[in-house]
């Protein structure tokens, strides 16, 4: 019988064997080669292998192997974990969830790009992108692309009735009713957005907390530092499915679930990223032509167009053995010319504002210039080592709003408690 | 040397296997549930019983321990009758048993996640086919803090309870059609034929299906954490996802461990206790 109930253990000890696992041992002559762990670099055209022979062209005598990590962004933060703690990285770069930055270069895993960095590359990126990638005022790692939370609306509904991209929620909610009332199909919903109890839901929430001008923690680290008007956001989002502007199942949708009705002409207005507007303009899309993007709307106490950004790094891994190589294929790949490829062949968005007015990029994209005051307009999410546990921590209270199963009030209070609990626990 | 110790001379090498691949693991994991370990934050030190404590007071722990035990009862008791019944159906049908067989390997043979990316679509509230045999009504299936856990117990049960027909198909295969000839010589055919030939025939094997069905309904994982990441509300968080979401999300290794360690103690009391009922079956069968 051992067998058995033993492999209930196979989860947890997991990382256990791998810490204990066999250690590479590399082999010290010979050329350089360089591993590149990345997530799969969807869209027409992967520039990556082009980009990295051009990198070998230009440093004879150095390899880069390009591994791919899985899609998803819990495993690929899973397989980081794994390998770095149990301190046997076979590789060299490695391209990082923004959110993850700060974590990884508390705990030591990333080196220390400071040095390497003069002050004018990093400022040509935004500074959205930078300013999670610092710790303790040094810098740990470069943007490789970028991320903002954007509004889609329907470009021919808005006009057909006169309608302008709403820059406040009240607007939004009259625009929805408006519209609805008028084409009266019970298919056409209103405002789909993420709330599933995920990241991307952690996002929504965020954003509403910013759209009403508060913020999930202080400078200090407090949690909820305005609570009346965090209350205010919950209730905005809740109020949003109460009062059927948006559908009961937003509390279930993540992104893909959320794209998929709106590209099939079923919502007015959606809150999405800009890959969505690539696959809204694809040839057989039924919405192709019809969609437009506008900042975020605000609340009552905040602004339009606070938006999450998001994104992809690039870090060196501190266990890297070629450390002064790795550190210049992340800046070659972090280089303009690098994005510029990128953001032809990959349809990502550079996180170099001047390549939004790049004549060939605007060319073949129309909507880059639009999306440079958005991107500046954003903020980036909690930038601290425990980010993942505040976000982890929260997401069940934040869903039990959306699903009516909580007070507003009532989750801010748990919420601000659990947290509490963390910092404690960390602090000591 | 004595044929005892040539016994165990035989056996060592799947001793020392079995015993470096489970029990070292999971001495170290208990050891590891007893320490505080953050390795981002550079914390490292002894935690007693500390873990522990936390979890007997922690909600979001009782509430993922419910969760578990209401998707194991559940499942398991669907997955087993649906399974006998089809199990039955299969041997009173006179044509096609290969092909129905081939269908009810099909769901059994899909990688979980597959089975969990399907019913995403399949439950969508606006596009889903659940819905449009429904008459098109936007039943929020997933997002419903009511609907979905129920939701994720009936992709369980479609994904799993072709592996308990299949188990009583192969036994009922091999009860002898005299003996429900002699039986219906006697006059005892339909109901009571079931409860003195069939039932008594199948339940071992049934148990043994309940067996491996509740082992594996305790550690649930993929579907919730593919279709609902726990949600809504934590509805759907069971122990491993909460294990999960502390060891690889939040690099709690000590607290990710003590969660890991109680999932290791339920599911040996259970399978323990399986064990002695199958044991006492065959000493009185």
């Amino acid at each position: 019988m051992a067998p058995r109930p033993a492999r209930a253990a196979a989860l947890v000890v997991l990382l256990v064997l791998l810490a204990a696992g066999c250690r590479e041992r590399p082999v010290a002559d010979g050329p350089v080669t360089l591993v590149f762990k990345h997530a799969k670099i969807l869209g027409p055209a992967d520039p990556v292998p082009g980009l990295l022979r051009r990198f070998e062209a230009e440093h004879p005598g150095v390899r880069v192997q390009s591994e791919a990590l899985t899609w998803s962004s819990d495993e690929q933060h899973q397989f980081y974990v794994i390998n770095l703690e149990g301190g046997s990285p076979p590789f060299d770069v490695m391209m990082l969830d923004v959110i993850w930055v700060p974590e990884f270069a508390r705990a030591g895993w990333i080196l220390d790009l400071t040095p390497f960095v003069p002050a004018a590359e990093r400022d040509a990126h935004f500074a959205s992108a930078i300013e999670p990638a610092v710790q303790a005022g040094r810098l740990w790692a470069l943007p490789w692309f970028m991320n903002v939370g954007l509004l889609y609306y329907r470009t021919d509904l808005l006009a057909k009735y006169g309608l302008a991209p709403p820059r406040t929620y009240d607007e939004l909610i009259r625009q929805v009713r408006l519209i609805q009332a008028g084409e009266r199909d019970p298919r056409l919903d209103g405002y789909l957005w993420q709330g599933k109890q995920y990241e991307g839901g952690m996002v929504n929430v965020l954003e509403a907390l910013w759209a009403n001008g508060t913020r999930l923690l202080d400078e200090t680290g407090r949690p909820f530092p305005e609570p009346e008007r965090a209350r205010e956001s919950l209730a905005f989002l809740r109020g949003l499915i109460e009062s059927g502007v948006s559908p009961g199942w937003v509390t279930a949708a993540d992104e893909e679930l959320s794209r998929r009705p709106f590209g099939d002409g079923r919502a007015i207005f959606l809150r999405s990223w800009p890959y969505a507007l690539d696959l809204f303009e694809l040839p057989d899309s039924r919405v192709r032509g019809r969609v437009g993007v506008a900042p975020l709307p605000g609340l009552p106490h905040g602004t339009v167009g606070a938006a999450s950004t998001g994104g992809a790094h690039l870090a060196v891994s501190a266990r890297s053995r070629h450390p002064a190589l790795a550190v210049a294929l992340v800046r070659f790949l972090t280089g303009e010319a690098a994005q510029r490829a990128m953001t032809e062949g990959a349809a990502l968005r550079p996180s170099r504002p001047a390549l939004y007015a790049d004549p060939g990029l605007v060319a073949r994209d129309p909507t880059l210039p639009a999306l440079l005051p958005l991107i500046r307009a954003g903020h980036p999410r909690p930038v601290t080592p425990y980010y993942l546990m505040l976000s982890t921590t929260l997401q069940p209270e934040f869903s039990a709003v959306l699903v009516g199963r909580k007070s507003p009030a009532r989750a801010i209070r748990d919420g601000a408690a659990q947290v509490e609990h963390l910092q404690q626990a960390l602090a000591r | 040397m004595s044929d005892r110790r040539l016994g165990w001379l035989l056996l060592a090498p799947a001793l020392l296997l079995l015993g470096g691949l489970t029990v070292y693991p999971a001495i170290w994991v208990i050891w590891l549930s007893l320490q505080y370990r953050i390795p981002v934050f550079s914390i490292s030190r002894w935690a007693g019983l500390a873990h522990y404590a936390f979890l007997a007071v922690d909600t979001r722990f009782w509430s993922a321990a419910g969760v578990t035990a209401a998707f194991a009862v559940a499942s398991v008791a669907l997955e087993c009758g649906l399974g006998l019944g089809m199990a039955l159906g299969l041997r009173g049908q006179r044509h096609g048993r290969r092909a129905a067989v081939a269908l009810l390997l099909l769901a059994w043979a899909l990688p979980s996640v597959v089975t969990a990316k399907m019913f995403e679509w399949l439950y969508h509230p606006a596009g889903g086919l659940v819905n449009f045999l429904l008459g098109g009504r936007p039943v929020n299936w997933l997002g419903d803090p009511a609907l979905a856990l129920p939701s994720l117990i009936a992709a369980d049960v479609w994904r799993t309870t072709p592996f308990v027909a299949l188990l009583c198909y192969a036994r009922l295969l091999t009860i002898p059609a005299e003996l429900y000839e002699a039986a219906e010589v006697d006059g005892a055919a339909g109901v009571q034929a079931f409860a003195r030939i069939t039932w008594p025939l199948v339940r071992p094997i049934l148990l043994v299906a309940l067996l491996f069905r509740t082992l594996d309904a305790l550690r649930a994982f993929d579907l919730m954490f593919v279709l609902t990441g726990g949600g809504p509300a934590g509805t759907t968080e069971t122990l491993t996802v909460y294990a999960y979401r502390a060891l690889f999300q939040t690099l709690q290794v000590g607290f990710g461990s003590a969660i890991g360690v109680v999932v290791f103690a339920l599911v040996m009391v259970v399978a323990v206790a399986y064990l002695r009922l199958i044991h006492r079956q065959e000493a009185s069968a």
